[in-house]
């Protein structure tokens, strides 16, 4: 074991009880990013029916960049989060399974013998 | 500073739905000691390991690691900075590499050359086998690898459950011999084993086990055979 390592656990122990369960902060990205979704559809679908209330032009780009362009990055944002901590959460689950069957598989060859 | 205390269980009770197995358990391990957690069958030496890495949370008492309270925090945070548990059954890999396993276990970003190292330094064996499958090595080999896997991971504590089960003597004898320099390096090690002997020689100090009681704390080698069987038997 190196000089320091022992300060450097004692630190990263007393991190661990600062920042609390991690899982917690992927579960609220996760909630975050279906909540973004939900606002981009929502400001795209009030963009659309503000342009057709209207047939003043100036307006309607003003419509248009509030429904059409934020809606749609806020859009994009939100399925990007959604994405990156959703299948983060499968792919774990997925490795796992594989193991345990691989272990499995290997106890069942040799037991087979 | 050979007195800090890296791991201890204040007091911990833990329990299976409604069935106690601990009762007001206390143990302490401090830097660079050997403890042996020692017990008949069914005593709770695994359930005492799995709180001490953070496996159960108990439900009263508490956990301390480098004397900060952890009691519920999981198991896996415990583990990425450097808690290793090496449970019954070795828990290796049979089916990869021996290298494989190895590289695999570590936690951090060292090159792979220096995790490796880590490990070959106390095994020299695993270094002639590392391109050899881990289901075809030996038993003792085998939990050689499991040693070295919990090595790669450059613990500050490593815990050991049951090393010893099914292996000759000499073997065990020789895996001893590296928990004791594992140990010397500075590691704060807890040791569980049903049979005494073995470990006796090489801990510091020892814990006796009974129907989920504390039977016996102290010296390792203040445990003879008379208290060693009363502390067994549980009066
Ligand atoms: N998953 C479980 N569910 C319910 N009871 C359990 C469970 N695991 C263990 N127990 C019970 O808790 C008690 C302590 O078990 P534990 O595995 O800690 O004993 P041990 O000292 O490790 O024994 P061994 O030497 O056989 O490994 C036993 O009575 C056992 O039957
Ligand atoms: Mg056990």
């Amino acid at each position: 074991m190196n000089e320091g390592r022992v300060e450097e656990f004692t630190r990263e122990i007393a991190a661990l009880k600062t920042s609390g369960a991690k899982g917690d902060t992927e579960k609220r990205l996760l909630a975050l990013g279906s909540l973004l979704m939900i606002a981009g559809v929502v400001l795209a679908v009030i963009g659309g029916v503000q342009v057709a209330g209207t047939t003043n032009a100036a307006d309607q780009m003003a419509a248009i960049a509030t429904g059409g362009l934020l809606g749609l990055v806020l859009a994009v944002v939100g399925a990007a989060l959604f994405l990156r901590y959703s299948i983060g959460r499968f792919m774990r689950f997925w490795a796992i399974r594989l193991i345990h069957e691989h272990r499995s598989e290997t106890d069942r060859v040799i037991a087979g013998k | 500073m050979i007195t800090e205390s890296i791991l201890e269980l204040r007091n911990v009770s833990a329990s299976y739905g409604a069935i106690e197995v601990l009762h007001d358990v206390t143990i302490n391990v401090r830097k660079g000691e050997v403890v042996a957690l020692l017990g008949p069958n069914g005593a709770g030496k695994t359930t005492t390991i799995k709180v001490a890495c953070g496996l159960m949370r108990p439900i009263s008492g508490s956990l301390h690691i480098a004397a900060q309270d952890v009691t519920g925090v999981p198991a896996n945070a415990l583990a990425r900075v450097g808690v290793c548990t090496i449970p019954e059954g070795r828990g290796i890999f049979p089916n990869l590499y021996v290298r494989d396993n190895i590289i695999m276990a570590a936690r951090d970003r060292a090159g792979i050359g220096i995790i490796e190292e880590r490990s070959y330094a106390r095994f020299p064996i695993l270094k002639e086998r590392r391109d050899q499958l881990a289901g075809t090595l030996s038993g003792g080999q085998q939990q050689m690898l499991s040693l070295a896997r919990g090595l790669a991971t450059d613990p500050v504590v490593l815990m050991l459950d049951e090393m010893s089960m099914g292996l000759a003597p000499l073997v065990v004898a020789e895996l001893y011999e590296q928990v004791t320099a594992i140990a010397e390096s500075g590691v704060s090690v807890l040791v569980v084993e049903q049979f005494a002997r073995t470990v006796l020689g090489v801990a510091d100090s020892a814990v006796v086990l009974s129907h989920g009681h504390v039977r016996y704390v102290g010296p390792a080698d203040a445990l003879d055979d008379e208290t060693l069987s009363r502390a067994y038997l549980g009066s």
